[in-house]
C-alpha cells in the first residue's frame, strides 16, 4: 500500500500542477467549456482516487472544489476571480497535506472546515445535492445486449430510485414494457463536451505510446548516466591506445564500441531529459496571483515549452526562472494607467521562449515593461559600496547593467510581498553559472528587459578545451571558450602590460589578461614568449586567459572537485582523459574574478571609502595618467572622463579644418592635446571623450598609462595654457591638464553650461536620506563639485570642527539631531564658515518655509519636489549663492 | 485447459489502474490498461478482452464514447463492459446500459465489490 500511496503523491501532483494552469487559463476563457471540463475531470479524479485509498481529508477538499467547479460548467455560478481563488486555495491546500503525507505516509490529522466552508458559502449550498433526474427518454436497450444482469440492475436502480423519492420518474424506467423514445426530452443538465474523435484522429499515436511509456526511478537512470560515463571514458582510453598503434584487428570492433558508446551516451541523455514546460508550470499560477495582488494586467505566453533538457539542468533553473518571470511581473510591467499613459497596450506581456540551438538550451524571458532604471542601479550601486561614482561614471551601459548580478544587490525601491526578498539576480546568476550556464541581460528604457539564459544540455558530459601551462594540462569547458590566440614578439598580437596588468589588444578592444601560471602559482614561464590566449567568456564578461600550450578539445566526464580543493575558486572538479591522467577542471567563473580584480585596481583601491563618506576621508580623486607629446606623465581627474576611446585612424575625417569623428549619429570634434600633434593615417588613435548635456569632445592622447587614486594637490601652478599646474601623484611628478581650456576650444560656449575649469571646488551636502544624498551628490559631481555629505548637522558641524573648508554647503531642513536651521544658525555664527554660500534643499516649500530658511540664514531655497529641474535649480542656486561670495571666493581660490 | 480471462483496465487515474490490477490479478484475471477511451479502442483493435473495467470520467476520450465505440466495432467474443464511476445519476446510469454497458460500478469499490461483479457476470467463480 506504501507503493500505491506513492503513486498517488506523484500523480497527485502532477494533477495539480496541470490544475495550475489550466485554471489560469480559464480564468481568461471562461467560455472555453473544453478547459473547464479538463479541469472539472482532474479534480474528480482526485477526489475519486482518495476514496479508493480512504482519503477524506483530502477527498473533502477535492469535492468542496468539485463543487464549485461543477457550477461553473452547469452555468449556475459566474467565474469570478474570487471563485477561482477559492479553487486555488483549495489546490494549494491539497498541495500542502500531500506533502505532509510524503512525509508521514499517513492523512494528516486536523480539519479544513474553515476552507471547506468558505467554499460552500460561495456556491451559496450545502454540496452534494443530487443530480436531477431526466429520465423518462432514456430507456434501457435490453433487445440487443440480451445480459440477465441488466435486468437485476435495473431493480437495483429503481430501488435507489425510490431511496431518492423522487418519485414520478420511477414509473418511466421500470423495464417493461420499453415505451418509444419521448420526441420532446426534458431540458437536460448542460452536456459534457465530447471530444470529436475524428480531429483527435493525429492524437492517438500519442496517447498509445503515453499508455506504453513506464516510470523509472531516478535514481536508476542517474546509477546509468555514471557507468555511462565510465565507459566513455574507457572508451577514450582505448582509442587513446590505439591511436599510437598501426592498423590491427582491433581497429574496426573499437570503432564500432566506440559509436556504440557515443549512442548509448545520446540514448541515457535522452533519457533524463524532461520539458521545460515541466519548470514553466507554475508560472501562470504565480503571474495570475501577482495580477490578482497587483490589479496590473499582464499576459503570460510560453512558447517551446515542449524543448527538453536534462532533469539536473532543469531543477536547477527552475528557481532562477521563477524568480524572473515574478521580477519581470512585479517590478518590469508598469500598471494599466502608466502603461496607457505611455501608449503601450493596457496588458503588459511576459515571453517565455526555450529552444534548441547548437547543443545548448537557449531560454529567452522578456517583458515589455519599463525597462531598468539605469540611474537607479547607478546609485545603488555606489550606496551599496560595489563601486566608486568615479569607477561608474566610466562605465558603458552594459556594465552597469550587470550590477543587478552583484551580491547586495536589489533595486526593488519598495520591498513588496511579491519580490525584492533578498533573492536576488545574484542568486539566479549563480545558479545558472553553476551549471555550466550563462545570463544575458538587455534593457531599453521605456520597452522591456529581455533575459537570455544559455544553458548546456547536460552536465554530466562537457566538450572541453585541454590546455598546459608549466608542465600541467588542465580542461577549460569549451562553453566559456570564445576564441583562441596564438601570442608571440613577432604576432601582431602581443601582451602589452598596464600598471603590471597584462592585457591584450584584440580587434577593437582592451582584453584583461590572467596568467594561469601566476594565478595557480606555478613556476613562471621560461624564455619563450610564444604562448596561447584563450579568449573566454562569463556572462558578459570577456577576458584572456595565458596559457603555455592548446592541445585538443575532448569529451570529458566532470568528476565533482575533491573537498580539500574546495577552497579554491579555480576548479570545478576534475576528469580523467584518455591517457588515463588525471587533470583537473578550471572554472572561468573563477579566473574572471581573477582578472576582473586586475582590471578593477581603482575600483577596489577605492572600496574601503567608497559611497557615502568618500569625501570625508580627505581629498582622494581617481586620476587617469597619461602620456602625450613628450615631457611628464599628465593626469586628467577621471569623473570628468565621460570614456576612453580607442578610435580607428581611418574613421577621424577632417571637416573644415577641425578633426572629427561620427559616434552614434554625432560628430565628435577632436582636440589634440598638443597642437602639433602628428594625425595618424592608420592604426589606432587613443581618446578620452568627455561629454556634458549631450555634448561630446574628445581630447587626442598618445597612450593611456594608468588610473590611480591619490589626493590633488597642485605644487606648482603653469603657465602654459592647457595646463592647471604640476602635481606629485602616486609618487610621481606628473601635468595636471586643464580640461576647461580643451573643451573652450571644442566648444566655446562650454562654459556658459557648465562650470568644469573649477576643479577644485569643494561642497557639502547635509541630508538624512541616503535617497537624496545619492541622487543630488552625482549632480553635483557631474557639474564638477567635490561632494562631501553629512547625515545631519551635528554630522556637517564636526567637520567644521575638524577643520574642513567647502565653497557651498547644500542642506536639507528636516533632519534627526540638529535640523537646518539649526544648522544655518550655527553656521552664521560662527567665523569659520560664515561666509559660505547656504542653500537649503527641502521637500517642503511653502512661503513660509522659504521665509524661514531666509530667516535662519539660507542663502537659496531649492524645493525637492521636482526632481526633473533639480540640477538646474541647484545650479541656479549656486551660483547665485556663489555670486553673492564672490569676492570671499576669489580670496579663498588666491590662497 | 482454461486460459485466464482477460481483463482492461481503463482509467486515468494510475493509481486506481495499479489497485484495480493488483485486485483482479489476485483474483485470476490477466490485466491491461489504458489511460483513456482512446487508448481503449486501439488496445481492442489489437486484442479483444473479456472483460472491461471503463472509468466515465477520462480526457481525450470519455467511458460513454468509449463503449459506444467498442460496441460499434461488433467485437467478438463481445466482452463484458463494466462501467465505473461516482456518477450515481440514475440517467447516467441508464445511458451507459443504453449505450451497451453490462454492469455498473459505483467508486470507490474494493476487492468485495469487484469479486461480486465478475461472479456476476460470470467471469470467476465464487469459492
Amino acid at each position: 500500500m506504501d507503493d500505491l500511496l506513492q503513486e498517488f503523491l506523484a500523480e497527485t501532483t502532477e494533477s495539480l500542477a496541470v490544475l495550475d494552469v489550466e485554471l489560469v487559463r480559464f480564468e481568461r476563457e471562461t467560455s472555453d467549456a473544453a478547459i473547464l471540463s479538463n479541469i472539472f475531470r482532474l479534480m474528480h479524479t482526485i477526489k475519486g482516487t482518495c476514496g479508493f485509498l480512504g482519503l477524506p481529508r483530502l477527498g473533502a477538499v477535492a469535492h468542496a472544489g468539485e463543487n464549485i467547479l461543477g457550477k461553473f460548467r452547469d452555468r449556475e455560478l459566474d467565474v469570478t476571480p474570487r471563485a477561482v481563488t477559492l479553487i486555488l486555495k483549495a489546490i494549494d491546500q491539497i498541495r500542502s497535506l500531500l506533502a505532509e503525507m510524503e512525509v508521514t505516509g499517513a492523512e494528516p490529522t486536523g480539519s479544513d472546515d474553515s476552507l471547506i466552508g468558505e467554499i460552500n458559502a460561495l456556491a451559496g449550498e450545502e454540496p452534494a445535492a443530487a443530480e436531477p433526474v431526466f429520465a423518462d427518454h432514456i430507456v434501457p436497450n435490453l433487445s440487443e445486449g440480451g445480459f440477465p444482469v441488466a435486468a437485476e440492475l435495473l431493480a437495483e436502480v429503481a430501488e435507489a430510485l425510490s431511496q431518492e423519492s423522487i418519485s414520478q420518474s420511477v414509473p418511466a424506467i421500470l423495464p417493461e414494457p420499453p415505451p418509444a423514445p419521448v420526441a420532446d426530452p426534458a431540458p437536460a443538465p448542460a452536456p459534457e463536451p465530447v471530444p470529436a474523435t475524428a480531429t483527435r484522429e493525429a492524437e492517438t499515436k500519442e496517447s498509445a505510446t503515453a499508455a506504453s511509456s513506464i516510470r523509472v526511478n531516478v535514481d536508476v537512470i542517474e546509477n546509468l548516466m555514471t557507468l555511462i560515463s565510465e565507459l566513455v571514458l574507457t572508451r577514450n582510453q582505448l582509442l587513446q591506445m590505439q591511436r599510437g598503434q598501426k592498423d590491427n584487428e582491433f581497429k574496426v570492433p573499437l570503432q564500432r564500441l566506440s559509436h556504440i558508446t557515443s549512442d548509448l551516451q545520446d540514448g541515457v541523455t535522452r533519457m533524463r531529459m524532461q520539458p521545460i514546460g515541466n519548470a514553466w508550470n507554475k508560472l501562470p499560477r504565480i503571474v495570475r496571483d501577482l495580477t490578482v495582488a497587483t490589479g496590473k494586467k499582464i499576459e503570460l505566453t510560453m512558447q517551446g515549452a515542449e524543448t527538453e533538457l536534462d532533469r539536473q539542468v532543469l531543477e536547477m533553473i527552475k528557481d532562477p526562472l521563477t524568480h524572473m518571470v515574478r521580477n519581470s511581473a512585479d517590478h518590469g510591467i508598469e500598471d494599466g494607467a502608466r502603461r496607457l499613459a505611455v501608449g503601450k497596450p493596457e496588458t503588459g506581456t511576459i515571453a517565455l521562449n526555450a529552444y534548441h540551438e547548437s547543443g545548448h538550451i537557449f531560454i529567452r524571458i522578456a517583458d515589455d515593461g519599463r525597462g531598468l532604471d539605469l540611474e537607479r542601479i547607478r546609485h545603488k550601486a555606489v550606496a551599496n559600496g560595489l563601486t566608486t561614482e568615479a569607477a561608474i561614471a566610466t562605465m558603458s551601459e552594459q556594465q552597469i547593467l550587470q550590477f543587478i548580478f552583484r551580491p547586495g544587490f536589489s533595486t526593488a525601491e519598495k520591498v513588496t510581498s511579491v519580490s525584492g526578498r533578498g533573492v536576488g539576480m545574484d542568486v539566479v546568476r549563480t545558479n545558472i553559472e553553476r551549471i555550466g550556464g550563462t545570463i544575458e541581460l538587455s534593457s531599453v528604457a521605456g520597452r522591456g528587459t529581455t533575459f537570455l539564459i544559455k544553458i548546456p544540455l547536460t552536465l554530466a558530459i562537457v566538450s572541453a578545451l585541454i590546455v598546459e601551462a608549466a608542465q600541467q594540462r588542465f580542461a577549460i569547458p569549451q562553453l566559456n571558450v570564445v576564441e583562441l590566440v596564438g601570442v608571440s614578439d613577432r604576432s601582431e598580437a602581443r601582451i602589452e602590460t598596464i600598471n603590471t596588468s597584462p592585457v591584450l589588444r584584440l580587434r577593437d578592444r582592451l582584453l584583461p589578461l590572467v596568467s594561469l601560471r601566476s594565478v595557480l602559482g606555478l613556476p613562471p614561464g621560461g624564455a619563450s614568449n610564444d604562448r596561447f590566449v584563450i579568449v573566454a567568456q562569463v556572462g558578459a564578461q570577456t577576458f584572456g586567459i595565458i596559457v603555455d600550450r592548446v592541445f585538443d578539445t575532448e569529451e570529458i566526464v566532470v568528476k565533482p572537485v575533491a573537498p580539500i580543493l574546495r577552497g579554491t575558486r579555480f576548479y570545478v572538479g576534475n576528469t580523467i582523459l584518455g591517457d588515463g591522467s588525471v587533470i583537473m577542471i578550471l572554472d572561468p567563473n573563477g579566473l574572471s574574478g581573477a582578472a576582473g580584480q586586475i582590471g578593477a585596481t581603482d575600483a577596489q583601491a577605492g572600496q574601503g571609502e567608497a559611497g557615502l563618506s568618500d569625501g570625508q576621508s580627505g581629498e582622494q580623486t581617481s586620476f587617469l595618467l597619461f602620456r602625450t607629446g613628450g615631457g611628464e606623465l599628465k593626469a586628467i581627474p577621471l569623473e570628468l572622463v565621460s570614456r576612453i576611446e580607442s578610435l580607428d585612424a581611418a574613421s577621424i575625417e577632417n571637416v573644415g579644418g577641425r578633426h572629427v569623428v561620427q559616434y552614434r549619429q554625432h560628430l565628435v570634434p577632436l582636440v589634440p592635446f598638443c597642437p602639433a600633434h602628428h594625425w595618424k593615417e592608420s592604426g589606432k588613435q587613443e581618446t578620452l571623450v568627455f561629454s556634458d548635456n549631450g555634448r561630446s569632445m574628445g581630447l587626442v592622447v598618445d597612450e593611456v598609462v594608468d588610473i590611480v587614486r591619490d589626493r590633488m594637490a597642485i605644487e606648482l601652478s603653469s603657465a602654459r595654457p592647457g595646463l592647471l599646474g604640476s602635481a606629485i601623484i602616486s609618487g610621481k611628478a606628473v601635468d595636471v591638464v586643464d580640461v576647461g581650456h580643451f573643451l573652450t576650444q571644442a566648444f566655446t560656449d562650454w562654459f556658459e553650461i557648465t562650470a568644469m575649469r573649477k576643479l577644485t571646488r569643494q561642497a557639502l551636502l547635509v541630508d538624512d536620506s541616503p535617497f537624496f544624498r545619492n541622487l543630488v551628490a552625482p549632480l553635483l559631481a557631474s557639474a564638477n563639485w567635490k561632494v562631501t555629505v553629512a547625515a545631519d548637522g551635528l554630522e556637517a558641524l564636526r567637520l567644521r570642527d575638524h577643520g574642513h573648508q567647502f565653497d557651498v554647503i547644500i542642506s536639507d531642513i528636516e533632519m534627526p539631531n540638529m535640523d537646518g536651521l539649526a544648522l544655518a544658525g550655527a553656521i552664521r555664527s560662527d567665523p569659520r564658515w560664515s561666509q559660505v554660500p547656504l542653500i537649503a534643499l527641502s521637500s517642503r516649500a511653502g512661503e513660509d518655509d522659504v521665509q524661514a530658511g531666509h530667516k535662519a540664514g539660507f542663502d537659496e531655497y531649492v524645493a525637492k519636489s521636482d526632481q526633473a529641474h533639480l540640477q538646474e535649480s541647484l545650479t541656479r542656486a549656486v551660483r547665485q549663492a556663489s555670486a553673492r561670495n564672490q569676492a570671499h571666493y576669489e580670496l579663498r581660490r588666491a590662497s | 485447459m482454461t486460459t485466464r480471462p482477460l481483463c482492461l483496465i481503463v482509467d486515468d487515474s494510475r493509481v486506481i489502474r495499479r489497485m484495480t490490477a493488483d485486485i483482479l490479478g489476485d483474483l485470476g484475471l490477466n490485466t491491461a490498461q489504458a489511460e483513456h477511451g482512446l487508448a481503449a479502442v486501439e488496445f481492442c483493435r489489437a486484442t479483444v478482452p473479456d472483460f472491461v473495467l471503463l472509468d466515465w470520467n477520462m480526457p481525450e476520450m470519455d467511458g460513454i464514447t468509449c463503449l459506444r465505440a467498442l460496441r460499434a466495432m461488433d467485437l467478438a467474443p463481445r466482452p463484458i463492459v463494466v462501467m465505473c464511476t461516482t456518477e450515481s445519476g440514475v440517467t447516467k446510469i441508464c445511458e451507459a446500459l443504453q449505450a451497451g454497458a453490462d454492469e455498473y460500478i459505483m467508486k470507490p469499490y474494493d476487492r468485495d465489490v469487484l469479486l461480486d461483479k465478475l461472479v456476476q457476470v460470470g467471469l470467476v467463480e465464487r469459492v
